[in-house]
């Protein structure tokens, strides 16, 4: 139960989350760069939770998370927001998001998160 | 927040952080450039810039890097306002000049990361800017940007949640303090309320409006926030539902009797006090773009690891013409060796060329920077120029296109600043008063050719020449000298128009320097220009420094190699054929026409017994569009080396000029210097 998608179109908010999660035994198991991506690897590989960037091309968060709770209404999945975003987290609690972070943060923040939800 | 969470940001992090910045800046930085050109903002350009800004805030706040956060959140502002009010009208280049401004801030405080200097840039100035701009745009001195939505809020909740007889109503007061740090306290208060609604039958909490009051965070995080509400449920499975939210610091759950008055009450006077001042804009959901195309199956790869790979790929077919030309297989009946050899050749081939196309990138990386150049110069040195760039889509190696960004920047500045005339100059001339410059790059056999061509005055060959003279650095006389050695003297180190020293252009650095930085990746340059027509810089440079295809030659116990692209043909000499200039030199006559030669052995002071022009043989090389004939033994045969830098120790004493470009190891493990044929042909020609 450890499996984790993440989900940013910042690779380097990808790269910091892998630095961060991967020491502490959890598993990276894709990485999407839009909404669209993440919901297609999250049919595919079933991950535990889903950490989702809300700012994205192709399809937003908010949009790839409804899409997800159809797929699983089970689904964990975490938002990473930017500060001033507060209406689209909002959107996204109602639509079925577990919780959220907001960037910057810190391993410590992330890791918590995770911890609480699997 | 103002501790430093990033303490120890790890050095790839960094690494990636001005990677990617970087590539977004270029990418904004392009945007911009064509907005300007066709005076039109696309919303998917718009939707882009906005994008681009939001990743860069993130990124660089994760970083700690706050003054390009918030330069960038405000930037983001701007764009957020003119897309969610597409009526508002923008003067393009004026909103240009502002985000180009931050894209140089930017593009500084990274180089500054880069080099391990504390980004300290001072960014309130552009902060200050950003923020007046958005208020003209807006028409409005006090407008805040505010991202929600302006929804009346329900008074209080009522629960689908019935109650049936018989049941009881518990009631509850909640008091909750969010972590330090959790941020967005009004959102964590919002999701809790959010929690508990399908079990409460009305719930009142303090501060009422979560959302919409952007003072609400702050309250709560001073306050602490409070809930009031009824439920059916128990005390645990309250508890647990309230303890869904992640960030609570501390929470006090208790039973009361009564709600509290005072949270009941200004649950309500807050609902009646409602009156917003602000402007709010609508979060209007992202244009949905039709593309399902994904850059996922792009990774970016550090280069020094593919400089590693082409090395060992280079060790490989080194190493392979080692085992299949190795002496102790003389003589041997190998069929199935050589089978298998063949193969190994075909694969080893294979892998070369793949890990050479890895390492190729298009050329307009660099060419894309010189509209922003020539943008800048246009204006400030009021002249009107047109940049036009063909064939940006040309390949070539990555450490080339790194050498080669300063010496075109140079160039067209030059061009700029020296090449195209004034205004006035150019009516008066009868010409169009708009400047053209024409940057282009193509493929020739194996190269690279660049050429910056401008219609601006030319160069004029007599000052030329007496500035030469002026400085001492004419050494033959001028009258012997070629239209193209003429133009060649502006590359000599201690040439330089002082007088018409710029802003821009002779900074110091001048053209002998562009033509170092040239010849450091193999490349060569020629000026041609007509005098009040224009002039043509052309740049020659290897599709890559790696592998070269070369020809083996002996002189006396040395071997040289020749790139085979040089070559034109090799003979044996008939005596017949050879001439004598008035000095002695040795010419040669080949179909009418006539080529000195060029010994080899006395080039580089070689011994052999090959004295005598016709036991040897004769290569005739061309380069720059000049011919020469080398003198050599024999020819040993073709065949693919990979080039390596001559050691330190002996680029002291051999430059380029000297004619040894490189050296590589031969498959018997001897080594053999490759021929500069162009530091070869300028001796001689």
């Amino acid at each position: 139960m450890k499996n984790i998608l993440l989900v940013d179109d910042a690779q380097f908010v990808r790269y910091t989350l892998k630095l961060m999660l991967e020491p502490k035994g959890f598993k990276i198991v894709g990485e999407a760069g839009n909404g669209l991506v993440a919901i297609q690897l999250f049919k595919d590989l079933e991950p535990d939770m889903v950490l989702m960037d809300i700012t994205m091309p192709e399809m937003d968060g908010v949009g790839a998370l409804k899409e997800i709770m159809k797929v699983n209404s089970n689904a964990k999945v975490v938002m990473i927001s930017a500060m001033g975003k507060e209406d689209v987290v909002r959107e996204a609690i109602m639509a079925g998001a577990k919780g959220f972070i907001v960037k910057p943060f810190t391993e410590e923040t992330v890791i918590k998160v995770i911890e609480k939800m699997i | 927040m103002e501790e430093n969470k990033f303490s120890i940001a790890s050095e790839p992090m960094l690494e990636m952080f001005t990677f990617e910045t970087v590539n977004l800046i270029e990418q904004l930085e392009e945007i911009l450039l064509r907005a300007e050109k066709d005076s039109e903002l696309s919303g998917e350009d718009i939707n882009e810039i906005f994008r681009v800004m939001h990743t860069i805030k993130g990124s660089a706040a994760m970083m700690m890097f706050k003054n390009i956060s918030k330069i960038a959140h405000e930037v983001e502002d701007v764009f957020y306002y003119i897309r969610e009010n597409k009526q508002v009208s923008v003067d393009i280049s004026n909103l240009s000049d502002k985000v180009l401004e931050v894209v140089d801030f930017i593009k500084e405080e990274i180089e500054k990361i880069k080099s391990g200097v504390k980004a300290d840039g001072n960014e309130e100035k552009i902060v200050e800017e950003m923020k007046s701009y958005l208020a003209e745009i807006s028409g409005n001195l006090d407008i805040e940007i505010k991202r929600e939505p302006a929804k009346t809020k329900q008074k209080f909740y009522i629960s689908p949640y019935d109650l049936k007889k018989g049941d009881s109503i518990h009631r509850y007061s909640v008091k909750v303090f969010f972590e330090e740090d959790s941020q967005m306290e009004n959102i964590r208060a919002y999701t809790i309320v959010h929690n508990l609604k399908p079990i409460c039958k009305e719930i009142f909490h303090i501060p009422k409006n979560l959302i919409e009051d952007s003072e609400s965070a702050k309250y709560i995080i001073e306050n602490g926030f409070d809930i009031n509400f009824s439920s059916l449920e128990e005390y645990e499975k309250v508890k647990e539902i309230v303890e869904q939210e992640i960030f609570i610091k501390t929470l006090e759950l208790k039973e009361i009797e009564e709600y509290e008055e005072e949270i009941v009450t200004q649950s309500i006077s807050q609902e009646l006090n409602k009156v917003q001042n602000k402007i709010c804009i609508p979060e209007v959901v992202p244009l949905e773009k039709e593309t399902t195309t994904t850059k996922q199956n792009i990774i970016s790869v550090n280069i020094a690891r593919l400089d590693k790979l082409m090395d060992i790929v280079g060790e490989i077919v080194i190493t392979e013409s080692m085992v299949i030309k190795n002496k102790d297989l003389i003589g041997l009946e190998l069929d199935n060796f050589n089978k298998a050899a063949m193969q190994l050749r075909k694969l080893t081939d294979e892998l070369q060329d793949t890990v050479m196309s890895i390492r190729m990138v298009p050329i307009s990386l660099i060419f894309n920077k010189m509209h922003r150049i020539v943008r800048d110069m246009s204006r400030n040195l009021d002249k009107n120029v047109e940049l036009e760039v063909i064939g940006d889509e040309t390949e070539v190696d990555k450490n080339i296109i790194d050498n080669l960004s300063d010496p075109l920047m140079h160039l067209i500045r030059n061009c700029m600043d020296h090449g195209i005339e004034e205004k006035e100059e150019r009516s008066s001339t009868g010409k169009d008063l708009k400047g053209k410059i024409t940057l282009e790059a193509k493929n020739i056999s194996g190269d690279v050719l660049i050429k910056i061509t401008d219609d601006g005055r030319g160069l004029d060959k007599r000052k030329i020449i007496n500035k030469a003279k002026q400085n001492g650095l004419l050494t033959k006389d001028e009258s012997e000298l070629t239209e193209r050695e003429i133009y060649g003297l502006i590359f000599l180190p201690g040439f330089s128009t002082k007088d018409e020293v710029t802003e821009y252009s002779g900074r110091g650095v001048g053209m002998d320097v562009v033509k170092k930085n040239i010849e450091k990746v193999g490349g060569s340059v020629f000026v041609e220009s007509v005098i009040g027509i224009g002039t043509t810089i052309n740049i020659k440079i290897p599709l890559t420094l790696a592998i070269v295809d070369g020809m083996e030659i002996s002189v006396g116990n040395s071997v040289y190699t020749i790139p085979i692209t040089t070559i034109k043909e090799s003979f044996k000499l008939n005596k017949k054929d050879l001439i004598l200039d008035t000095n002695g030199n040795e010419m040669v006559m080949v179909r009418g026409n006539c080529y000195p030669i060029v010994r080899l052995h006395k080039l580089f002071g070689v011994t052999t017994q090959k004295i005598d022009l016709e036991d040897g043989i004769i290569v005739m090389v061309e380069a720059d569009d000049q011919t020469a004939c080398l003198y050599a033994d024999l020819l040993l045969g073709e065949q693919q080396v990979v080039v390596k830098p001559l050691p330190p120790y002996l680029t002291r004493y051999i430059t380029k000029e000297s004619g040894i470009g490189g050296c590589t190891i031969l498959g018997d493990g001897n080594i053999s210097l490759i021929l500069d044929i162009t530091g070869i042909i300028n001796q001689v020609v």
